[in-house]
């Protein structure tokens, strides 16, 4: 298993802890959603840091309250197709103002790392023979967008008027 | 016409560069089958059962003279020079290579098109009314609309991956001639009380296995906010939608399934949510679409126009011409033609790259160099002078395209059926041709009056079988093609589905069928004037399946 970011490979401090092993003392762990709502007390007083592992048809009600603690949240995608990992991307950060690492895992293809960067995932889970090169590639795919998104970049159609505008004055 | 700006040929000269690699990557392996097949359907691209083929969009249904002369060009280096208009305004090409595909999307990008979208479960090609901007009876011009609703969908990041396919029609008019309830979405433009344009929503309409007339969900939705009412809408339906079974995934069933009032509260509840994250447009980006499409500068002419009367007495074939292929244009003077691709005993929606190139300089030299594509598989002419109608019918009869005919029984939609489709069970094309020859007889046509024939040669219904007022559908029984027939069905503002009459017919027997339930009509009507759909609906089903069937 590899981590990249947009420019590439990046290291990784976390560990993934099985359901029934037993909390290490520090360190940095991810955790599935169940463990988290029934040991987040003793989770987030023995850990370092916490994370959690999260299917893309989570409660995101249920998860709000842990937010603010979380180091990292893991959104699996079900299959390549699984748009729903964009919505919860979006939702988590724009509506819950979720500020921390956001990590894609599962079989998403190098072509779809633009949307989710714009969706406001930060890091992504990988083999060890991910197309890496590729994944940066479609990270820089286009230079604009026709809309906004989690990134928070202007739309085309703010570009243009805030050039008309410009021209203008 | 919308003409592209810097941005707009940025995206799309960035796009050809993408699917250029990702075909690259295909060839070479780092892509399996599997992995590009949403990204090739993503670009219109299908395997079909005997080659490639390649779904150009022509954004709600409007094209300069240019890009159709561009688009025959294409015909004639990449394919087997001809092309077909489809259902949806769009353009295919049935014998595309691969590797040839980057250099093809160059091409098309060369005339501000493409092909993005116009396949994959994603948000599709928007469709729109062909009249727009040249009917009298529309409220604002849908295609303002439509390009907006273009930009925001391309690669839009959270609905690139939804749980199916997403097709969205706007109609500018009450008269709808966008079929907007058999779509996911459907816009009308529409005025409030105060005198303010904006939209009628409906969702959750569609055909396919589980054809569904879709409801309205909220009668106004004020213009500069109608991308954030989309967006909660995409919202809901990406996060809540079935994934578990393909043919469950639509809209329509998560609608029904949900209950219209429920999903239109959890679409409510999100609206407010993010109606003011940037989604809208600012207001300045609506005015400067519109400007692209204000009216031409038409000439100033008085009715009647003598020429064109004249014309009319001395040549009845041309006059019959005028009184189904001529529409009321709102500029008097002038008319919008409606150019049949349905010659007797053709193949619904073909052009060959010589009657696209004859049609392109038709626009150039009589209707302000714009064509239009409509969701019947025909082709308009939107702004022709009436005085220049009777060359324009002169011309068009040297290709082969004067068919007298349009919303007449032989303007029959057929989807590609059997003859290219991987996913038919039946041919469309030959049914579709047996009736047309059987009905060749242009008085025949004129007595029987409008009659829309629909055939689908599958479930799938891409020939639109469930809005046809007679509708056809080719099943597969044990290896042998059977057709059924439904009544009723209408895709405009009176939309219905078409009820099935009883068992089908094999394919030597379908026309005999047909020319039944025609022949039962024309005897049951109260006048001439009662048309197919009027009568069918004041007798219902019985007679017609008694001239089938038989008593029972």
């Amino acid at each position: 298993m590899a981590v990249v970011d947009s420019n590439g490979l990046i290291a990784d401090g976390w560990a993934r802890l099985a359901d029934d092993a037993p909390v290490p003392k520090g360190g940095s762990v991810v955790v599935s959603f169940a463990r988290l709502k029934n040991e987040h007390n003793s989770l987030f007083s023995a850990a370092t840091k916490v994370g959690v592992d999260i299917p893309s048809d989570v409660n995101l009600g249920e998860l709000e309250p842990f937010l603010p603690r979380l180091g990292v949240i893991v959104v699996r995608f079900a299959t390549m197709r699984d748009g729903r990992v964009f919505s919860v991307g979006r939702l988590l950060r724009e509506r819950y103002g979720y500020a921390a690492d956001m990590r894609a895992v599962g079989p998403f293809i190098p072509d779809q790392a633009q949307f989710l960067l714009r969706c406001g995932f930060t890091s992504f889970e990988v083999d060890d023979s991910y197309p890496v090169e590729s994944f940066k590639r479609s990270a820089r795919a286009y230079s604009v967008w026709y809309q906004r998104a989690t990134d928070r970049a202007a739309s085309v159609a703010e570009l243009r008027q805030g050039a008309l505008d410009g021209s203008k004055s | 016409m919308y003409i592209y700006d810097k941005f707009d040929h940025t995206i799309t000269r960035e796009r050809v560069a993408e699917f250029s690699q990702q075909v690259a990557r295909r060839l070479t392996g780092e892509l399996s089958e599997d992995q590009f097949r949403p990204l090739r359907l993503m670009n219109g691209l299908y395997l079909q059962l005997h080659a490639y083929m390649l779904r150009v969009a022509i954004p709600y249904g409007t094209l300069s003279s240019k890009q159709l002369h561009m688009l025959a060009d294409i015909a004639k280096k990449y394919d087997r020079d001809y092309a077909h208009f489809t259902t949806r305004q769009n353009l295919q090409y049935n014998w595309i290579k691969l590797d040839q595909v980057p250099d093809l999307l160059a091409d098309l990008a060369s005339v501000e098109m493409h092909a993005n979208q116009t396949s994959g479960n994603c948000i599709r090609n928007v469709t729109a009314d062909q009249f727009a901007g040249v009917a009298g009876d529309e409220v604002e011009d849908p295609r303002i609309i439509s390009e907006i609703i273009r930009q925001w969908s391309t690669f839009h990041p959270e609905f690139l991956y939804l749980p199916r396919k997403f097709k969205i029609a706007v109609t500018g008019a009450p008269k709808d001639r966008a079929a907007i309830q058999f779509h996911d979405i459907g816009l009308q433009i529409v005025r409030n009380d105060a005198g303010e344009v904006g939209y009628a929503v409906y969702v959750g309409g569609g055909m396919g296995r589980t054809p569904i007339v879709g409801p309205l969900i909220r009668g106004f939705v004020p213009k500069a906010q109608i991308l954030s009412y989309l967006e909660a809408i995409l919202r809901v339906y990406n996060r809540y939608g079935r994934r578990d079974n393909i043919y469950k995934a639509r809209i329509k069933i998560l609608v029904r399934e949900t209950g219209q009032a429920e999903f239109t509260r959890q679409v409510e509840e999100e609206w407010p949510l993010i109606r003011d994250t940037g989604v809208d447009i600012p207001a300045g980006e609506e005015a400067r679409i519109r400007a692209f499409f204000a009216p031409p500068a038409y000439e100033t002419i008085a009715e009647p126009v003598v020429a064109f009367v004249e014309a009319k007495k001395k040549y009845p074939a041309f006059d019959r011409w005028v009184s189904t292929n001529v529409h009321p244009h709102k500029v008097k003077g002038y008319g919008a033609v409606t150019i049949s691709l349905k010659p007797i005993g053709g193949i619904p929606g073909d052009a060959s790259s010589t009657q696209m190139h004859a049609i392109a300089d038709l626009a150039d030299t009589y209707s302000l160099s714009e064509v239009r594509v409509t969701h019947v598989q025909n082709l308009v002419l939107p702004n022709v002078k009436q005085a220049d109608l009777f060359a324009v019918w002169q011309r068009l009869g040297e290709i082969g395209f004067a068919d007298a005919n349009i919303g007449l029984v032989t303007d029959i939609i057929a989807c590609p059926g059997l003859d290219y489709c991987a996913l038919a069970n039946a041919r469309s094309i030959p049914v579709s041709q047996r009736i047309s020859e059987r009905f060749a007889d242009l008085d025949r046509q004129h007595t029987v009056g409008p009659l829309q024939i629909k055939i689908s040669g599958c479930i799938n219904a891409c020939g639109h079988h469930h809005a046809g007022h007679i509708g056809i559908l080719g099943v597969d029984k044990a290896g042998v093609e059977f057709y059924q027939i439904t009544l009723g069905g209408a895709g405009d503002e009176k939309a219905s589905v078409g009820t099935l009459l009883g068992p089908g017919f094999p394919g030597d027997q379908i026309t005999d069928a047909v020319e039944r339930v025609v022949n039962t009509y024309l005897e049951l009507r109260s006048s001439p004037t009662e048309t197919f759909i009027e009568a069918y609906r004041r007798v219902g089903a019985a007679p017609f399946k008694e001239s089938l069937y038989g008593r029972r």
